[in-house]
C-alpha cells in the first residue's frame, strides 16, 4: 500500500471511529466499557482498578507502555480531579486512546500511568436526574457541622432538572446585573458608589431554617480538597484530615511506589500551562514553602511557552488552584514536574460594534456571547419569577448559566481540544531527561592501574530533577556506580556517587583510578531519568 | 461485703483459669495496705521491669479477664508487622452507656525506644480496676468517665528496641522499611551488636592521634583532651556507635530499620519530609497512627488525651511548630496552664513546657492533631530525667557513673573489651547499655508510673461533668408554664474547647424537653434582668454551642400541657444527662 492510500485508509478509519464515539460525556459504566475496549485493543495497554470509592465506583488506572514499563521514565496523566469538570475525564481517556492509536512509538521511551477519573462519585451527578455541579464523593459528611446529615440539599424549585441560581430583589443585597448582559450577576462596586439590589443564592430552600441555603446536601469530600498542600482545615468538602479518602490514598500509595515518575499532568481547573506559576522570594524561602522555587519557575515558563505555542489557545481564565488540590500537591509535596490545564475554555468573543463592551472581561458574559455565536442550546436558564416560601414578600427569580456548560464544551468540540493537548504532551515527554554516559576515556597509568574518565550527560531538554525534587526523599538522585569484578579495586574516587540534578544538556565529569584486569561496568542514572551503562576494558 | 466476696470469688475463678499459679492474689491476712496502692490485687504485676509487646498484650488480657465489668479489651488495628494494637477500655460498664461518657485517651511508646509509656498505661488500667469500689475518687472516675488506654502504639519497634541491636535512642522509628541513604536498597546497613551484650554501645581504638584518654580514676569513663592538656597516657579515638559497613558503601550504620518518625505523621499542619524530617507520604501513613486516628474520629466523646514519651522530665503542650502559634488561643491555654502547673507539682523534676519554644519546632505531632484537629486538650510527658538519680536539680557531671555504681550495682554499663573489627582492626567496645539513660531504672519505676498516672487522672478529672442542677416551674396562667433549667458543669473543661468552637469541630450540645408542648424556648443570659435569646426554630431541642467549664447555662421554656417535663442534655464530650 502506498503511503498516500495508507493515510487515507487510516483517516477514514479514524473518522469512522469518531462517529462511533458518544455524543455526550461518559458515565461510569460507559467509561468502564470504553477503557476495557482500549485495553483489549493493544498489548501496550493494561487496565486495573486501584480501589473502589465509598460510592462503589472503581478508580481506574491505565498503564501505557512497552516492555519493562516500570523502569522507563514515566508521566502520570490524571483526569476527573474536579467532579464538575467531566471534560477532564474525557481528555484523559482521549489522551490514552490517542497515544495508542497515533503515537505508540512514544512508549519506547516513556511510560504513562493514566487515571481518567479521580471523582467518579461526583461526576455521576452530571448524568443524574437532578443535575448540579458536584465535587464531593459519596462519604457522609456534616458539612455545616451542626449534628445533622444532609439536611439542607439543593431544591429544584423550577422543576427543570438542573440546579441553577436564585436572585432575590433586596436592598440589603450586594449584587447587581452586569452592564453588558443583564442576565449576569456581579457584585456591586461600593467603592464607586454602586448599590447592591439583589441577594444571590443557589437554587433551593433553607430546609433546616438555619439561615443558610443548601449548605449541607449529599456529599462528600472533594478529591482536590483532600491533599496535603495547604489543606483547607474544616472547610466543607475537605475532610477531617488530608488524604482521608480511599481514592486519594490509593492514588498516592501508587505514585509513591513509582520511582520512575518524573512528571504529573493534570486535566482540571488548575492551569499553570497557559500561564506559569510565579516565583515569590518570600514564599520560596520560608520553611513551609508557598512559592514555586526559582529554577522551577524558569522551567514552568519554558514549558508554558511551549504549551501556548503548540495549542494556540489564548486568554485562559484565571487558574483554579485551591488548598488541598492535586496539581499543587504533585509539585510542592511530591516534588515532580507538575503541569495542568483544563484542556479547553471558551474562546474570547470580540465586542460587537454597537453593543455594550464587556469591559471587565467578565467570563460569564463572554461565555454567553460565545455560546450564542456557536448556537449552543440549554446553556442558560432565563431568570423566571417563582414564589419562594423563605421569601414570602420578595421577588425571587430562578435562572442563570446551566451547570457544567461553561467548563465542559459540547462533545463536538472536544476532539480538537484533545488533539492540541495530546500533541503538547507528546512534545513534553520528548524533552524528558535522558541520562547518558559519554566521552568515555580510559588510560593506562601503569602497575595494573587504569584511569577512567566519563561524562554523565543529560541528553534531554528538561532537568533530571525539579529544584523541589532535589529536596525530596521520594525522588532518587542520579547514581553513578563503578561495578567491580573479582580482584578489582577502586584506588581513587568513590565507587558509588550521586548527583542531585543535571540540567537539560548538562553534564558532570567523573574520574576513577581502578586497579585490576578485565573490564568494569559503569552505570549512571535514576529510574525517572533513564539509566545508561558502559563497559570499560582495563588497560 | 457480699459484693466483695462474690467479686473475689469470680476473680479467683477467672484468674485461676487464665493465669499461672504465681499470679494468685495473696491471702488477705498476709498483707497490710500501703496508702494509695491496691494491697491485694486480682492481677499481680511486677512494676520494676519492662515488657515486650507480647508481654503487654498478655498483661492486658489478664486485667480484662479479672475485671469483666470494668474492662473491654479490643484491637483497634494492626501494626505494620501485623501485631494487634490493644486498647483497654476502662469504665464502670454497669453504669451509663460506656462510649457516651466523657472519654480520656492514653497511649505510650509512639517512639519505640521511649518505653515507659506502655508501663504507665498498664499501671493506670491496673490501678483503676484494682481500686474501683475501694477508693471513691477512682469509683467516681469510672462511673463517670471512660478511659481508652493503648499501652503501645508502636509494638513492632518496641520489640525491635528490646530484642535487636539498639542504643537507648534507637530505633525511635517504626518498622516500615525505607531507603535512608537513597541508594535503592532498604535497611541494608543497621547498627550491629558486635559484642553480643544486647546493646549497641561505643567503639574506641587506641591511636596516637586520638583526642581521648581513659579516666585514670574510672576506667569506664573517657576524658576529652583539651588544647592545652599534656598527657602521657594512652590516647584513644572514638569510632561511633557499634557497627560495621554492612553494604560496603564506605559508610557505617547509615540505613537502619525504618527510619521515619511516627510523631511527624499526624494530620494537623502536616508537612512533607523535606520540610519536616521524619514525615512519611501523607498523614497517618503509619498504620498504627491511622488506627488511633480512626478510633478517635469515631469517638467524639474523647475530651482529654495524654501521650507518654521519654526523656527529660517534661509536661509538654503544643504548638509543636512556631508557625502554628495562633492555634493555641488564650481561653484554652488557661486550662492547659492549670493542668500543666498542677503536673509540675505532682511530678518533681518535671517542667511544664511548650514544644515549639522549649524543645524544637516541628510539624505533624500527635498532641497537635488531638488539639488542633479534634479540640482535645492533650499533653505529652517526657518521662524521666537526670533529676531522678539523686533527686537534685544540680546534677554532678559524673552522676550517671556514680548512680550506676552506687545504686545499680554496675548493671548499667558494659565494660570496655577488645573486639576485632573488620574495618577498624582491634577496637574496644563498651559503654552504657540501652536500658540506661532514658528508661527509668527498675527500682524507681513504680513511682514514675504512679506519678504520671496521677497527673493523667487529674487531667481526666477535669473533663466536663454535667448535671441538671435546678429545674423551677412557674405558672403563667392561661395554661402556660415557664420552666427554667440550670445546667451545670462542675469541672474545668468546657464541652467545646475554644479551638473546637472556632471551627465547629464537634456538633453543638443539645438540650431537649419532652412530655410537654413547647411554645417557646430561650437561652437565659441574665435571670435577674430577664435577658434571654429565643431559639426560633425547634425550641424543644435547644442548641448550645458549649457548656462552659466551672459554669452554668440557664434555659427557659414556655410550655403548655399538663405533663411532667423530661429534660435531656446531650453533649458529645460532656455525656448524656437526664433529670
Amino acid at each position: 500500500m502506498n503511503q498516500k492510500v495508507k493515510k487515507w485508509v487510516l483517516g477514514a478509519l479514524f473518522l469512522f471511529s469518531v462517529s462511533l464515539q458518544a455524543q455526550d460525556y461518559n458515565n461510569a459504566n460507559q467509561l468502564e466499557q470504553r477503557l476495557k475496549q482500549l485495553a483489549g485493543s493493544s498489548p501496550d495497554v493494561k487496565l486495573e482498578s486501584i480501589t473502589k470509592t465509598d460510592g462503589g465506583k472503581d478508580i481506574w488506572m491505565l498503564t501505557l507502555g512497552k516492555g519493562d514499563v516500570d523502569s522507563k521514565p514515566a508521566m502520570a496523566v490524571v483526569g476527573g480531579v474536579e467532579g464538575a469538570h467531566v471534560l477532564g475525564v474525557e481528555m484523559a481517556v482521549r489522551f490514552a486512546e490517542g497515544i495508542v492509536k497515533d503515537n505508540a512509538n512514544v512508549l519506547e521511551k516513556t511510560t504513562f500511568y493514566v487515571f481518567p477519573n479521580m471523582s467518579p462519585d461526583a461526576t455521576e451527578q452530571y448524568f443524574a436526574k437532578l443535575k448540579y455541579e458536584r465535587s464531593g464523593n459519596a462519604k457522609q459528611t456534616d458539612d455545616d457541622r451542626d449534628g445533622k446529615l444532609n439536611e439542607d440539599p439543593f431544591d429544584d424549585l423550577n422543576g427543570d432538572g438542573i440546579i441553577t441560581w436564585m436572585r432575590v430583589e433586596d436592598a440589603t443585597g450586594d449584587w447587581i446585573t452586569h452592564p453588558a448582559d443583564s442576565r449576569v450577576m456581579i457584585k456591586a462596586n461600593k467603592g464607586e458608589g454602586e448599590k447592591g439590589k439583589y441577594k444571590i443564592f443557589t437554587e433551593g430552600r433553607d430546609n433546616d431554617k438555619d439561615g443558610s441555603f443548601n449548605e449541607d446536601g449529599e456529599g462528600g469530600i472533594h478529591f482536590r480538597k483532600n491533599l496535603t498542600y495547604e489543606f483547607p482545615y474544616f472547610e466543607a468538602g475537605a475532610g477531617e484530615h488530608s488524604v482521608s479518602e480511599k481514592e486519594n490514598r490509593a492514588l498516592l500509595d501508587f505514585l509513591y511506589t513509582k520511582w520512575n515518575l518524573y512528571s504529573v499532568f493534570t486535566f482540571g481547573p488548575g492551569n499553570n500551562l497557559a500561564s506559569p506559576w510565579k516565583f515569590n522570594r518570600a514564599g520560596a524561602s520560608k520553611r513551609v514553602v508557598t512559592s514555586i522555587l526559582s529554577e522551577d519557575a524558569d522551567l514552568n515558563k519554558f514549558i508554558s511557552d511551549a504549551y501556548n505555542k503548540t495549542t494556540g489557545m489564548k486568554n485562559a481564565p484565571a487558574s483554579g488552584e485551591q488548598g488541598g488540590d492535586f496539581l499543587q500537591w504533585a509539585y510542592f509535596h511530591f516534588g515532580r514536574l507538575s503541569v495542568g490545564t483544563p484542556g479547553w475554555w471558551a474562546p474570547t468573543v470580540k465586542d460587537e460594534e454597537g453593543g455594550v463592551a464587556n469591559k471587565d472581561k467578565n467570563q460569564e458574559v463572554n461565555f454567553l456571547r460565545w455560546a450564542a455565536q456557536e448556537n449552543l442550546s440549554n446553556y442558560f436558564v432565563d431568570w423566571k419569577e417563582i414564589s419562594h416560601p423563605d421569601f414570602p414578600n420578595q421577588k425571587v427569580e430562578v435562572g442563570g448559566i446551566a451547570p457544567f456548560k461553561m467548563n465542559n464544551p459540547p462533545m463536538s468540540m472536544v476532539g480538537d481540544a484533545s488533539k492540541k493537548n495530546n500533541d503538547f504532551i507528546v512534545e513534553l515527554v520528548g524533552m524528558q531527561a535522558d541520562v547518558k554516559l559519554v566521552n568515555l576515556k580510559s588510560e593506562a597509568v601503569g602497575k595494573g592501574m587504569t584511569r577512567i574518565t566519563v561524562d554523565v550527560y543529560n541528553a534531554g531538554t528538561l532537568p533530571t530533577h525539579t529544584q523541589m525534587g532535589t529536596r525530596s526523599r521520594w525522588l532518587m538522585p542520579i547514581r553513578v556506580e563503578v561495578k567491580l569484578g573479582k580482584d578489582q579495586e577502586v584506588i581513587s574516587g568513590r565507587r558509588i556517587m550521586t548527583i542531585n540534578n543535571l540540567d537539560g544538556d548538562g553534564s558532570q565529569q567523573f574520574t576513577w583510578l581502578v586497579k585490576g584486569n578485565g573490564s568494569v561496568q559503569i552505570e549512571a542514572g535514576a529510574p525517572h531519568a533513564g539509566v545508561d551503562n558502559v563497559t570499560v576494558n582495563l588497560k | 461485703m457480699k459484693r466483695y466476696i462474690s467479686n473475689l470469688f469470680a476473680g479467683l475463678i477467672m484468674v485461676g483459669l487464665t493465669l499461672p499459679a504465681t499470679s494468685f492474689a495473696q491471702n488477705a491476712d498476709e498483707v497490710f495496705r500501703a496508702a494509695g496502692s491496691p494491697h491485694n490485687p486480682k492481677v499481680d504485676i511486677a512494676f520494676n521491669r519492662y515488657y515486650t509487646a507480647e508481654g503487654l498484650a498478655e498483661i492486658s488480657k489478664k486485667i480484662a479477664a479479672a475485671h469483666p465489668d470494668l474492662v473491654r479489651r479490643v484491637s483497634i488495628g494492626k501494626s505494620y508487622e501485623g501485631r494487634d494494637i490493644w486498647m483497654l477500655q476502662v469504665t464502670n460498664y454497669k453504669k451509663g452507656v460506656a462510649d457516651r461518657k466523657p472519654g480520656f485517651y492514653v497511649d505510650g511508646n509512639i517512639h519505640s525506644n521511649e518505653i515507659q509509656g506502655a508501663e504507665i498505661s498498664i499501671y493506670t488500667a491496673w490501678y483503676l480496676t484494682e481500686n474501683f469500689g475501694d477508693v471513691d475518687y477512682i469509683t467516681d472516675m469510672l462511673d463517670n468517665r471512660i478511659f481508652y488506654i493503648v499501652p503501645t502504639i508502636n509494638p513492632d519497634a518496641r520489640n525491635n528496641y528490646m530484642k535487636e541491636a539498639n542504643t537507648g535512642s534507637s530505633p525511635r522509628s517504626g518498622m516500615m522499611p525505607l531507603d535512608d541513604d537513597r541508594d535503592g536498597l532498604v535497611d541494608e546497613d543497621g547498627l550491629d551488636d558486635l559484642d553480643g551484650d544486647g546493646s549497641v554501645t561505643s567503639m574506641r581504638r587506641k591511636s596516637e592521634y586520638g583526642d581521648f584518654i581513659v579516666d585514670p580514676l574510672d576506667p569506664r569513663k573517657m576524658l576529652q583532651i583539651g588544647p592545652d592538656d599534656i598527657t602521657t597516657a594512652q590516647r584513644y579515638e572514638m569510632l561511633g556507635s557499634e557497627g560495621i559497613d554492612n553494604d560496603g558503601d564506605g559508610r557505617v550504620n547509615e540505613d537502619r530499620p525504618g527510619v521515619y518518625d511516627p510523631n511527624r505523621d499526624w494530620a494537623w499542619k502536616w508537612q512533607p519530609d523535606y520540610i519536616q524530617r521524619g514525615a512519611l507520604k501523607y498523614p497517618f501513613s503509619a498504620p498504627e497512627n491511622r488506627a488511633v486516628a480512626d478510633f478517635v474520629l469515631a469517638h467524639p466523646n474523647i475530651a482529654g488525651a495524654q501521650s507518654f514519651h521519654n526523656s527529660g522530665g517534661m509536661i509538654l503542650r503544643g504548638p509543636g511548630a512556631e508557625e502554628d502559634l495562633a492555634t493555641y488561643n488564650r481561653a484554652d491555654l488557661r486550662i492547659y496552664d492549670a493542668i500543666g502547673m498542677k503536673g509540675q507539682k505532682m511530678l518533681p523534676g518535671y517542667r511544664y513546657l511548650t514544644v515549639y519554644k522549649d524543645l524544637y519546632s516541628v510539624f505533624g505531632g500527635e498532641l497537635d492533631w488531638f488539639y488542633g484537629s479534634r479540640g482535645i486538650y492533650t499533653f505529652t510527658n517526657e518521662i524521666f530525667s537526670s533529676f531522678a538519680y539523686y533527686k537534685s536539680n544540680n546534677p554532678d557531671r559524673n552522676q550517671s557513673y556514680d548512680f550506676d555504681q552506687e545504686l545499680l550495682a554496675g548493671d548499667a554499663f558494659t565494660p570496655w573489651a577488645t573486639y576485632n573489627h573488620p574495618t577498624y582492626g582491634e577496637v574496644e567496645i563498651g559503654g552504657f547499655k540501652k536500658n540506661f539513660g532514658r528508661a527509668t531504672p527498675g527500682f524507681m519505676l513504680e513511682e514514675e508510673l504512679h506519678r504520671n498516672m496521677a497527673f493523667a487522672l487529674y487531667h481526666a478529672h477535669h473533663m466536663p461533668l454535667l448535671s441538671i442542677d435546678k429545674v423551677t416551674e412557674k405558672d403563667l396562667g392561661g395554661g402556660l408554664r415557664e420552666i427554667t433549667v440550670v445546667i451545670k458543669n462542675d469541672r474545668m473543661m468546657p464541652t467545646h474547647a475554644s479551638q473546637d468552637l472556632k471551627y465547629k469541630i464537634e456538633r453543638p450540645d443539645f438540650v431537649t424537653i419532652s412530655g410537654v408542648d413547647v411554645q417557646a424556648g430561650m437561652i437565659v443570659q441574665d435571670l435577674d434582668l430577664n435577658l434571654s435569646t429565643e431559639q426560633k426554630v425547634d425550641p424543644a431541642k435547644m442548641v448550645l454551642e458549649s457548656i462552659p467549664g466551672n459554669g452554668i447555662v440557664t434555659l427557659r421554656w414556655i410550655v403548655s400541657g399538663k405533663g411532667k417535663a423530661k429534660i435531656t442534655v446531650d453533649s458529645a464530650k460532656g455525656g448524656v444527662i437526664t433529670n
